[in-house]
């Protein structure tokens, strides 16, 4: 993964969150959607996301949408998937 | 000793006969019977010293917390108010001078909410997350495990006692908050339990937050049968068909826009969903095309769609759809049924007189599911709520007709009601919100697109006042919760209006449906 893509999927989450009335501000271990910042509409959008930009297959019965809770959980999965 | 109506009462119940069944999974946290009904007990007898009026707060996401403050509210003879967690603070703020909460109970979720201002307009009792899982703690102490003296059933309360006030989107701007006995929550799963046979092998899911009533139907019909309740954590929501595979899961109840999801994720293919049994629709039309679709991929289930509005307890009219299936052709949705027992509905006229079998007219509701009203707004209530022929009714404001067999079908919003990805909206209230927003006498939002008779988003349109575009949206967000803020905000030179000199939301929607047809034509 380059830290470009990276970087596209931390402005997803920045626009997410501004679009939602909160500071774009967000902690890279924090929780985006258990802690109620993020609803399911956002998190459809994250996922295109990462569809986009990493090629994720979000139909494959392996890949656990629980675990892009937080930006550093999406790492882990990206780092796990593309290597 | 006359019967209890205690919510909690289900819980107390599915103990004694199964201690050892799982009764809730959250994430990682799982609890059984027993486990639950200890820690519902202690955090039950650090509330009950606190109950005045007996309200008390939940500010919780989809948590263990959330279910336990829940039952331990009931359990100590309270009355739970589920707080929406996006209410801008100004919003929260006014609710909780507004319902004056002898308590307050928050998860890591409703925890962020509190502000050094939030806190001050809180209730002094502060329930948080204590230290070990499921327990609480107050700022002063974590609370200890229930002593051997304490109460070992729910208090004892008849049907009028209020089990919840849930609060939905009002015309002036002000929640109402619906107020909701528990007699008329015995009544509504006395139905269910009737027609379904929900029993201590199921494996349900909780597909709602607490501030949408479906989530009591999901909650209580699992523990009064002593099965299992798995909580959809948001990110579950998002791949439902997965989250049903992993879980073995067997009954179901829904909004169908989650059907929607469940397609736009690759999740729905013919029989994956083996395991359901009971499937439910509920809270907004549920499509012909969807109901289909659910069928092929639960091939073992039934598919039912449930009409009713929070005023008249989760749903009370019902349409079975996989056995003898009825549409209401015109809007390509299912039908919405017949009254549930100790119900009846009617269509009437303006003048709240029934109207013959085939026309078009207000969806009006009667009977022991009845909600005793709106909490503070006692003119309100009496106005959608009138007696007619000695009888209490409800007007739902939603535009109906029955049929020459006794089927009813539901054609939309009456007023400008409507219902977006779940969120009950008032447009006046958006409209309301804008001209604030825009420093501008003149707003109006209106659904739009729309499809199978649903909104799919808003368009909030305003003639120009002081603040320019990009300041609005910024502006808005603070004023509405986010479910609220238009997707689109169009500045508009003159407002359209119509013979009575009221905004013309009709021909905003013609507006846009014109631009509609220009850009496909130019296309």
């Amino acid at each position: 993964m380059t830290s470009m893509n990276i970087q596209s999927v931390r402005e997803t989450i920045a626009d997410l969150l501004a679009e939602r009335g909160q500071g774009t501000e967000f902690r890279d271990d924090e929780s985006l959607f258990d802690s109620g910042r993020l609803d399911s509409i956002a998190a459809v959008n994250v996922l295109l996301a990462l569809e986009t930009e990493f090629g994720v297959d979000l139909s494959d019965p392996d890949f656990d949408v629980s675990r892009i809770d937080s930006l550093d959980e999406i790492k882990a999965l990206l780092g796990a998937t593309t290597s | 000793m006359t019967a209890n109506f205690n919510i909690a009462s289900s819980l107390q119940e599915s103990f004694s006969a199964h201690p050892d069944n799982e009764a809730l999974v959250a994430g990682a946290e799982r609890y059984t019977y027993r486990t639950l009904r200890e820690n519902v007990r202690r955090l039950a007898g650090a509330i009950r010293p606190c109950l005045t009026h007996g309200r008390v707060g939940i500010a919780a996401s989809r948590s263990a917390e959330a279910c336990i403050g829940i039952l331990a509210t009931a359990w100590a003879g309270g009355t739970y108010v589920p707080i929406n967690l996006k209410s801008p603070e100004a919003r929260l703020i006014e609710l909780f001078e507004r319902l004056e909460l002898d308590a307050l109970i928050v998860d890591w979720a409703g925890e962020k909410l509190l502000t050094p201002e939030v806190e001050k307009a809180a209730p002094g009792k502060i329930f948080r997350r204590g230290a070990d899982r499921g327990a609480f703690r107050t700022l002063e102490a974590e609370i200890d495990a229930p002593h051997e003296n304490d109460a070992d059933g729910p208090a004892h309360v008849g049907p009028d006692h209020l089990a919840y006030i849930e609060f939905t989107s009002g015309t002036t701007g002000k929640p109402k908050g619906v107020m909701v006995p528990t007699g008329a929550v015995e009544s509504y799963l006395d139905a269910m339990t009737a027609w379904y046979d929900f029993g201590p092998d199921d494996r349900a899911a909780e597909t709602c937050d607490i501030t949408f009533d479906l989530s009591v139907h999901n909650m209580l019909t699992t523990w009064k049968a002593g099965a299992t309740l798995h909580v959809l954590r948001p990110l579950d929501m998002v791949v439902p068909a997965r989250f049903i595979r992993a879980h073995g899961i067997t009954t179901w109840l829904s909004v169908p826009s989650v059907v929607t999801m469940a397609r736009k994720t690759g999740g729905l293919a013919p029989d994956s969903l083996p395991s359901l049994r009971i499937s439910l629709f509920c809270g907004e039309p549920l499509p012909v095309e969807t109901a289909e679709a659910w069928s092929r991929a639960a091939p073992n289930s039934i598919v039912d769609n449930i009409y009713g509005p929070t005023e008249a307890t989760i749903a009370c009219l019902r349409q079975p759809w996989t056995e003898g299936g009825l549409s209401t052709r015109e809007r390509g949705i299912v039908a919405i049924g017949r009254p549930y027992p100790g119900m009846e509905a009617r269509i009437v006229d303006a003048g709240g007189r029934t109207v013959a079998d085939g026309e078009r007219g207000e969806i009006a509701l009667a009977g022991a599911q009845l909600a005793r009203g709106y909490f503070g707004q006692p003119e309100l209530t009496a106005e959608r709520f009138p007696v007619i022929d000695d009888k209490r009714w409800y007007l739902t404001g939603d535009r109906g007709y029955r049929d020459a067999d006794g089927v009813f079908h539901h054609l939309g919003r009456l007023d400008n009601q409507i219902k977006l990805h779940g969120h009950r909206i008032e447009l006046e209230e958006i409209d309301m919100g804008l001209r604030d927003a825009a420093e501008t006498d003149t707003a109006a939002a209106v659904a739009w697109p729309m499809a199978n008779g649903t909104a799919e988003g808003v368009v909030g349109f305003y003639v120009p006042g002081e603040r320019n575009g990009d300041r609005i949206r910024e502006s808005l967000r603070k004023i509405l919760p986010p479910h609220m803020v238009p997707g689109r905000i169009q500045s508009i030179d003159a407002m359209p209006l119509n013979a009575n000199g009221k905004i013309d939301r009709n021909a905003l929607t013609a507006l846009l449906q014109q631009e509609n047809s220009g850009s496909a034509a130019a296309s």
